[in-house]
């Protein structure tokens, strides 16, 4: 994913960050097949991804047609002092457990750890 | 300018529900959940001040994801819940979301007294020509001619036409959307819940599991885009031929009227009714 300082050649924005959230995602296909640019693809297992991020322009299409809410375009936000390995905090009856900042079910550092694991698998062979 | 979808789950939606949600994968309530909670937060309404109410159905689940007061009531008496809530407590704002056999087959006799009395609720009613939860059956909204696993021939039964109907039982403010149209849904809603007095907004919604299936129109992505391209706006609709009309929808505010709602009137009842036991009248 690219970083979030360098600007789209296409746009002049700042380069989008989408955010696909694997598990909530039900592979329907709408942001693939909405995105007025192609920006995003399937990949192997059905699940979108940014494919060509210089050509997005951080329309928004893809988040609004997603209908689980598993697709963000924007910055993800850093959540301090917490690792990809934490386990993300469950709701339990007390509101307050949860971080404002966060959804329980949802874990943003999920595609960096596959990044890791990925970047580790390829080390080893 | 709403927030992203990360801080409108963070805040709109519940912690407590297990996600992904319910419905079939690419149905159109999940894009009208995220399109009412985005009209919502960019609203700035207190979420202790919203209520939900919702009948039996697809559309049923809805309210139940969301973190505001909601209320999941019995086939079809959604409006009448709605009534009880804002007659009691009119400071709350009251949506009621309705699916089409919701609103016009079971309710259909609610839908019209509420919009007659003109109370300020708002009615979102999904229509995917069918009933989609109980298998396909046709329903009222189900077009002439379309099948169904109750109609394997076609259908035999003219539709309803939610908008023109709730436009003629008196609602303040009628529109039509599609899931397709999602900006425009945004504002409609936003529209709807700041209008005062009865206001229904139409959401036509792919239901490919089973009307797409039952009339071979393909996936939801095939469903939106004949959406994209039947959909035109109120103001070419006016101007084009009785021809060009054919399979073509109006999308839009269709009406939007000013008239004294329910609870004015009820107010201005009560002074009245005050200012003669003053007088010893009565």
């Amino acid at each position: 994913m690219p970083s979030g300082k360098a600007k789209s050649p296409r746009s002049g924005r700042r380069d989008p960050k989408v955010v696909i959230y694997p598990a909530w995602c039900k592979k329907c296909g709408n942001c693939v097949a909405f995105c007025p640019v192609q920006a995003l693809e399937e990949d192997e297992w059905g699940f979108p991804r940014l494919a060509r991020p210089e050509e997005c322009t951080s329309c928004r299409l893809c988040e609004k047609l997603c209908p689980d809410f598993a697709i963000t375009v924007g910055e993800a936000p850093v959540i301090k002092g917490r690792s990809a390995e934490e386990p993300a905090p469950r709701a339990t009856g007390d509101r307050s457990t949860v971080d404002r900042r966060h959804s329980p079910e949802r874990v943003p550092p999920v595609l960096e750890h596959h990044r890791d694991e990925e970047e580790s698998d390829r080390e080893e062979t | 300018m709403t927030g992203s979808n990360r801080t409108i789950v963070y805040e709109w939606l519940r912690h407590d529900k297990k996600f992904p949600h319910v419905w079939c994968p690419g149905c159109g309530l999940g894009i009208l959940l995220g399109s009412l909670v985005r009209a919502l937060s960019s609203s700035g309404l207190d979420k202790n001040r919203v209520v939900l109410v919702s009948g039996i159905g697809c559309s049923g689940r809805l309210p139940v994801y969301v973190d505001t007061a909601s209320v999941h009531t019995t086939h079809g008496r959604a409006l009448t819940f709605a009534l009880g809530i804002k007659l009691s407590k009119p400071d709350l704002v009251v949506i009621v979301v309705m699916g089409d056999g919701d609103a016009t087959a079971i309710g259909g006799n609610h839908l019209i007294h509420a919009a007659r009395r003109n109370l300020d609720l708002t009615a979102l009613i999904v229509n995917n020509q069918t009933y989609g939860m109980t298998g396909g059956q046709f329903s009222p909204t189900t077009p002439f001619g379309s099948k169904a696993s109750t109609a394997v021939f076609g259908h035999i039964e003219n539709s309803f036409d939610i908008s023109a109907l709730s436009e003629t039982a008196g609602a303040a403010f009628v529109a039509r959307s599609t899931v397709y149209h999602v900006n425009q849904m945004d504002n409609l809603i936003l529209q709807a819940i700041r209008k005062k007095g009865f206001s229904v907004l139409e959401v036509l919604s792919p239901c490919h599991t089973n009307f797409g299936r039952h009339n071979r129109l393909g996936s939801q992505v095939d469903m939106m885009k004949m959406y994209k391209k039947q959909g035109v706006p109120v103001k070419r609709w006016e101007q084009m031929s009785e021809k060009e009309r054919l399979d073509r929808i109006p999308l839009g505010v269709l009406t939007d009227r000013d008239m004294p709602t329910y609870l004015d009137s009820y107010a201005e009842v009560c002074r009245l009714a005050a200012g003669m036991r003053e007088e010893g009248k009565i």
